[in-house]
């Protein structure tokens, strides 16, 4: 099966090509670099091509999706869409059924898309949803923040062991990294407590967050993942929690990169850069993060941009979301896994004249177009915790377009003035700027370069092309038909195939899951492992055999190799 | 003045999704064009054309448009959804959700309606001449408010749960209402000139009046004396205390 794009605009930022005309050979599935005069041809007639859309943070799938979904009849009665020869029936906003998930990321030209959290006990669900989500490639981060094995391991100094842990529970859950959520603040939940700092001590199990995030920055690195630490901030959603952000991501300076990319992902900055001390002082401290960014090596961010109207907070920060509950008299779902860690769902709704909101939304926006390097702040808006995926669109021509932001920033609560720096930044980056931070970047962060995020030879026929030309366009000025061209794409090529043309589901593969297969010695693994069996034996509500992820709950995998072993040998 | 008569071709015995009749929809249009607006029947897509006949007279905006509706509409849901002026006059009984998120205009059902009738209604009224089902006035599954404006006057029956989630507006029920009237009522008002059964859980603001017998009360109301309405003396109560409620319920 071989197929050629011709005369398309091309972004791809990572092969050094802006907007020149450039031809894609496409065979079996991959770009290379040259098909016979018998292959199919698009003729993209000088649109916009990039990549298709990577996307590093969403929580698309597993066992919070779900209460979402439960707890949010309300939410099912948007977005429906009737079944059709090609699509099944799909429905919902900020918490969509399992197809709209493959369907809208498809439409909007993405290809590749990483589940956020998943607790190792609830992977199974997660996986029984990704494997329904058509189209796309996933993949899940798993939690391992306020794991117990991971606190005795930190707590005993053991890095041989807690690499072990980490490599397990990876294949316990098919997970693809670490991912760390309000380190200590889990376990602490478990007791209607939270840790205020990186240096608070869990009871029970003598270790800070400090320990736990640097213990698992190094196990990360002794493994050599192809992601790094995914972390979300302790304080999150506390006034003033910037301080514990830069004081995170000053952690990060511990640990050497095993790869070509970060140590530390610090995720959805919107609920991170709080300033000031309490609701009424409440103030964008943005720019100062965005500055020490500028200054730094091996870190980066996504933006989790606040979308005004409904919203569904989700996370497995448990703590934070019983304060959130309170705060907004609303429904709220509370989560304990065992061992693992807790979490809450809450929903929201973002007004434009509430302070607080207004503040929000422009902190996401302040800390994209402050940072000066795309590749260090992704484009997220932490679906569906800031606002659904579907709007990444409004996003992309909010940062193209400072007539937009100023037409925005006039409806909205005056307190955008004073407490936030967004009114008066001017900078609008462009599309190989948009195609870093929502392909190149995502995939360098996601250590997923190789195949994914670019159109050199090699790589994965993932191709999104936009009904747009950037050479007769002014995104300043015709910011609507940047929105209106990203939401819906000309063509969304997956794998080879098409898979939308004109904004419409015309195929629905199936995409693949990644996971990391991670050897550690296998001493190191039978130490762990007599551990881990004592846990289950002792605490945990289930048997050992009925835990880890079977293969058949991921018929269509993407294992990628990684390990301790070979610098061992070494 | 444009009055549009529509009658059923046949017995509709499949539920059918009919939110295109409405005078916003009707409004201006021929016979033809009316007869080519889309609706459900079960799984399947048709028009109203295939259900009903129609017959115009005259044409005219939204707000002078009048719809009759003649025959058995007890399997036709959804009609009069969202519209914002005009007449809707129904000769008989309706299906579940008449009226739902109406912002203007009237309705009258001159029979029975089914349950969610003025579901999170916005404005405008709602006559039911016989009686309503479930969820009068109520928000639909996990909404955070039901109806926020309007009003709507049962003359007969109400079953359980009417004005549930209610944030605003009025609903009157001569008759009887079920179970937990104003469940989590956070702003309307509601009077039962009949009997009922745990009125007022969870409110938080809002009034609820019941003329006829309390058969139970929530034990979550703290009585704060008499006081005359309309010259009729009811015991008044505050609550719900365990939401910190600032509702009033008046008994008789």
């Amino acid at each position: 099966m071989e197929l050629l794009i011709k005369n398309g605009a091309v972004y791809d930022p990572v092969n050094g090509i802006k907007g020149d005309k450039t031809d894609i050979p496409i065979k079996d599935g991959k770009i290379v670099a040259s098909v016979s005069s018998k292959a199919a041809v698009i003729d993209a007639g000088g649109r916009l091509v990039m990549p298709g859309g990577v996307d590093a943070h969403s929580h698309i799938a597993g066992a919070k999706v779900n209460v979402g979904r439960i707890m949010r009849p309300e939410d099912t009665r948007i977005g429906i869409r009737p079944r059709t020869k090609i699509t099944r029936p799909y429905t919902g906003y900020t918490v969509p059924n399992v197809y709209a998930m493959g369907y809208r990321y498809a439409q909007m030209g993405y290809t590749t898309v990483f589940e956020a959290a998943q607790a190792i006990m609830k992977a199974r669900h997660t996986h029984e949803e990704l494997e329904e989500i058509p189209i796309i490639d996933k993949g899940a981060l798993t939690l391992f923040g306020s794991n117990w094995p991971t606190m005795d391991y930190v707590r005993e100094k053991n890095m041989d062991k807690l690499a072990a842990y980490v490599a397990w529970g990876l294949l316990a859950s098919r997970g693809y990294g670490i991912k760390v959520v309000n380190p200590g603040g889990g376990e602490m939940w478990g007791f209607g407590k939270n840790v205020t700092g990186l240096d608070d001590v869990v009871p029970n199990f003598d270790v800070t967050p400090k320990d736990i995030i640097v213990s698992l920055m190094k196990a990360n690195e002794m493994l050599g993942l192809p992601h790094s630490v995914h972390l979300h901030c302790n304080n999150l959603g506390k006034p003033g929690n910037y301080k514990t952000t830069l004081a995170s991501m000053e952690l990060a300076k511990q640990v050497k990169p095993s790869r070509d990319r970060q140590v530390l992902h610090v995720t959805h900055l919107t609920f991170n850069v709080w300033g000031g001390t309490n609701w009424g002082d409440f103030e964008s401290k943005a720019d100062e993060v965005a500055n020490y960014l500028n200054s730094s090596e091996n870190i980066t961010t996504d933006m989790g941009q606040l979308i005004f109207g409904s919203a569904t907070t989700m996370t497995a920060d448990g703590p934070v979301q019983y304060a959130n509950a309170k705060l907004l008299h609303a429904k709220w779902a509370n989560g304990d896994v065992e061992l693992e860690d807790a979490s809450g769902v809450v929903p929201i709704f973002y007004v434009k004249q509430v302070s607080i909101h207004a503040i929000m939304w422009a902190m996401g926006l302040e800390l994209a177009l402050l940072t000066k390097d795309p590749y260090k702040v992704l484009l997220t808006t932490d679906h569906p915790n800031g606002g659904p995926f579907v709007n990444y669109p409004d996003v992309i021509a909010l940062l193209m377009s400072n007539k937009k932001r100023q037409e925005e920033i006039k409806t909205l609560h005056e307190a955008v003035h004073k407490r936030t720096k967004i009114p008066g930044i001017e900078r609008e980056l462009d599309f190989n700027d948009i195609a870093i931070m929502t392909r190149a970047g995502s995939a360098k962060v996601l250590g997923l370069l190789d195949t994914k995020g670019h159109l050199g030879v090699g790589a994965d026929a993932d191709i999104a092309i936009y009904d747009i030309k950037p050479d007769q366009i002014d995104p300043s000025v015709e910011h609507a038909r940047i929105k209106s061209a990203f939401s819906s794409a000309a063509y969304t090529i997956k794998g080879g195939e098409v898979v939308v043309k004109d904004g419409q589901v015309v195929a629905t593969p199936a995409g693949r899951t990644f996971w990391v297969d991670a050897s550690v010695p296998e001493q190191h693994r039978n130490e762990m492992l007599r551990d881990i069996r004592l846990k289950f034996k002792n605490y945990y509500s289930i048997n050992l055999a009925n835990y880890m992820v079977q293969d058949a709950y991921v018929t269509h995998p993407n294992v990628v190799k990684a390990g301790a072993i070979p610098v061992e040998v070494n | 003045m444009q009055t549009v008569t529509v009658k059923p071709r046949k017995e509709i015995r499949i539920s059918v999704e009919a939110e295109n009749i409405s005078p916003d929809k009707f409004a201006g249009k021929t016979e033809k064009e009316i007869q080519s607006l889309e609706a459900w029947m079960g799984n399947e897509k048709t028009t109203l054309g295939e259900l009903f006949s129609v017959k115009v007279d005259g044409q005219a905006p939204a707000a002078d448009t009048k719809l009759v509706l003649e025959g058995d509409f007890s399997r036709v849901k959804r009609i009069g959804e969202g519209m914002t002026g005009g007449l809707i006059m129904v000769k008989g009984n309706v299906d579940m959700h008449i009226g739902a998120k109406m912002s203007g205009g009237k309705i009258t059902v001159m029979g029975n309606a089914d349950s969610w009738a003025g579901r999170e209604m916005k404005g405008g009224e709602l006559i039911i001449e016989g009686n309503a089902g479930y969820y009068l006035g109520a928000g639909y599954r996990g909404e955070t408010c039901g109806m926020r404006g309007g009003k709507i006057t049962v003359m007969g029956n109400a079953l359980d749960y009417a004005g549930d989630h209610m944030c605003g507006g009025e609903i009157i029920v001569k008759g009887n209402a079920g179970l937990l009237p104003g469940l989590c009522n956070n702003g309307g008002k509601i009077v039962i000139e009949g009997n009922t059964s745990m009125p007022g859980s969870e409110m938080s603001k809002g009034t609820i009046i019941i003329s006829g017998t309390v058969e139970e009360m929530m034990p979550v109301f703290r009585l704060e004396g008499a006081e005359a309405l309309d010259g009729v003396t009811y015991r008044k109560y505050a609550g719900d205390v365990i939401v910190n409620g600032k509702g009033l319920l008046y008994v008789k």
